[in-house]
């Protein structure tokens, strides 16, 4: 199963992934991201790792178990 | 009748034999002599003993997330550093300094036990207050052991197990962004009770030690028991023992709630029948007791702002989330609490938002009556401070 993780010390609500990844990614009253929970399907892989690498904090990571 | 711990030294009292508390009834602190005389002699140990004791009595983490110890033993390699914790940051928690302070041999031989079997290159008890790091100190002094005392700054998450192990690397005490486990970086840790039942489990071996508590958890624990109660103090119990048996025992004649598990764990009808287990959500071993004489919003109102000021801040949802939370609570605002609280859920490098957001939701749970009631002009009943939140 694959998911996105986000590594909270990093996020800083810069809100890019909630732009890149609607449906995903909604976005708290903070603009701290907001995860869907259904795993990633591999339709999704390709926006998920463009959206992963884009995060202007590194915050957001492939979690594969 | 009301009684917080806010006293240096809790009274201890057990129900059924004790173990850890063996000879408390007779010493204010168990000397190396004296220890011995109630023990006897530490049993020699090596891993696979070792590890095969831990899984026949189910050993769990006394830490509160009561993670199996015979599994945290097999995934660190030989050569890596034990750390006993005794930070104890959970306001109304006493027993790992009542453990520290008045059976430190106990604690020291379960951390020596561990170290061998594991050939630990060095063994670290982290305290946050110095009679704990003195009594330890004057222990070790009396058997010649090299055991390291460090004394570390308070804080509800610096006690946190990788937040720890990181402040006494030379870091910042605050929890890492990865959840990676601390068994990869070569530390085994655990929390103070913890090593104290290995030194009780290698004496009495798997058979005896299963003789008490319950099928699937063996043995005895420490609650810290506080609030509306006459007889407050730490306790020893069968695992497993009912409410009713413990707030009897305590003199709660009119308990409104009991919170279970600290302020990360859920506030309870006092049933009776609930059974302490780590399964009903024991956790670190709290029990604290509110009656109808104290304004129980008041109190949640209290404990909330605590918790929201106990944030790292290195996490915005709890940063933000838990301060907002703490508002919605104080306002009465229950829709906007409950939702709040979903929403700090899980989203945190530790486990504080959530801990903080189950506390929370389970407190509007039972309350919302009282909520009600606040609603239409208030309680009358003044806040006592049943619950200890520190200065």
């Amino acid at each position: 199963m694959t998911s996105v993780a986000i590594d909270w010390t990093r996020c800083d609500g810069h809100r890019l992934c909630a732009a890149l990844l609607p449906g995903r990614i909604a976005l708290d009253e903070w603009g701290f991201p907001v995860l869907a929970a259904y795993p990633v399907r591999d339709d999704e892989l390709t926006n998920v790792r463009r959206a992963i690498a884009l995060c202007p904090a590194l915050a957001l990571r492939l979690d594969k178990r | 009748m009301t009684a917080t711990l806010a006293a240096p030294d809790a009274v201890t009292w057990t129900i059924g034999t004790p173990r850890l508390f063996a000879g408390l009834d007779r010493y204010a602190t168990l000397d190396y002599a004296a220890h011995l005389a109630m023990h006897g002699p530490l049993p020699h140990t090596d891993r696979s003993h070792l590890t095969a004791l831990l899984g026949a009595i189910a050993l769990s983490g006394r830490g509160g997330a009561g993670f199996p110890f015979a599994t945290k033993i097999q995934a660190t390699p030989d050569g890596a550093e034990v750390i006993v914790n005794g930070s104890e940051s959970e306001p109304a928690s006493f027993k790992d300094r009542t453990l520290l302070r008045r059976a430190p041999h106990l604690v020291l031989d379960g951390a020596l036990a561990v170290a061998a079997a594991l050939r630990a290159r060095r063994v670290v008890v982290a305290v946050h207050d110095a009679r704990s790091a003195a009594a330890l100190r004057q222990a070790i002094s009396e058997r010649q052991v090299r055991v390291h005392v460090e004394q570390t700054a308070g804080g509800f998450v610096a006690g946190e197990a990788r937040a720890l192990r990181r402040g006494l690397a030379g870091g910042p005490a605050i929890p890492p962004g990865r959840r990676a486990h601390l068994a990869q970086h070569g530390t085994l840790l655990s929390n103070v009770e913890t090593f104290a039942q290995v030194a009780v489990a290698l004496r009495l071996g798997p058979h005896r030690f299963r003789d008490t508590g319950s099928h699937a958890e063996p043995g005895t624990t420490l609650l810290t028991v506080s609030g509306a109660v006459a007889h407050p103090g730490v306790v020893e119990i069968p695992i497993g023992t009912p409410l009713g048996i413990v707030l009897s025992a305590a003199a709660a004649p009119t308990p409104l709630a009991v919170i279970i598990g600290g302020y990360h764990g859920t506030w309870q009808p006092p049933s009776a029948h609930i059974p302490l287990t780590r399964q009903a959500g024991l956790g670190a071993g709290v029990i604290a007791v509110l009656d109808a004489s104290t304004c129980a919003l008041g109190e949640l109102v209290r404990v909330t702002a605590w918790l929201a000021a106990q944030s790292a801040g290195q996490c915005g949802p709890c940063r933000f989330g838990l301060p907002a939370l703490a508002d919605d609570v104080a306002r009465g605002d229950l829709a906007g609490a409950l939702r709040h609280a979903a929403a700090a859920d899980g989203r945190g490098a530790c486990h504080h938002p959530d801990g903080a957001a189950r506390f929370v939701t389970s407190a509007l749970h039972l309350l919302r009556d009282e909520i009600e009631r606040h609603r239409m002009g208030g309680c009358g009943r003044p806040v006592r401070g049943q619950l200890a939140v520190p200065a």
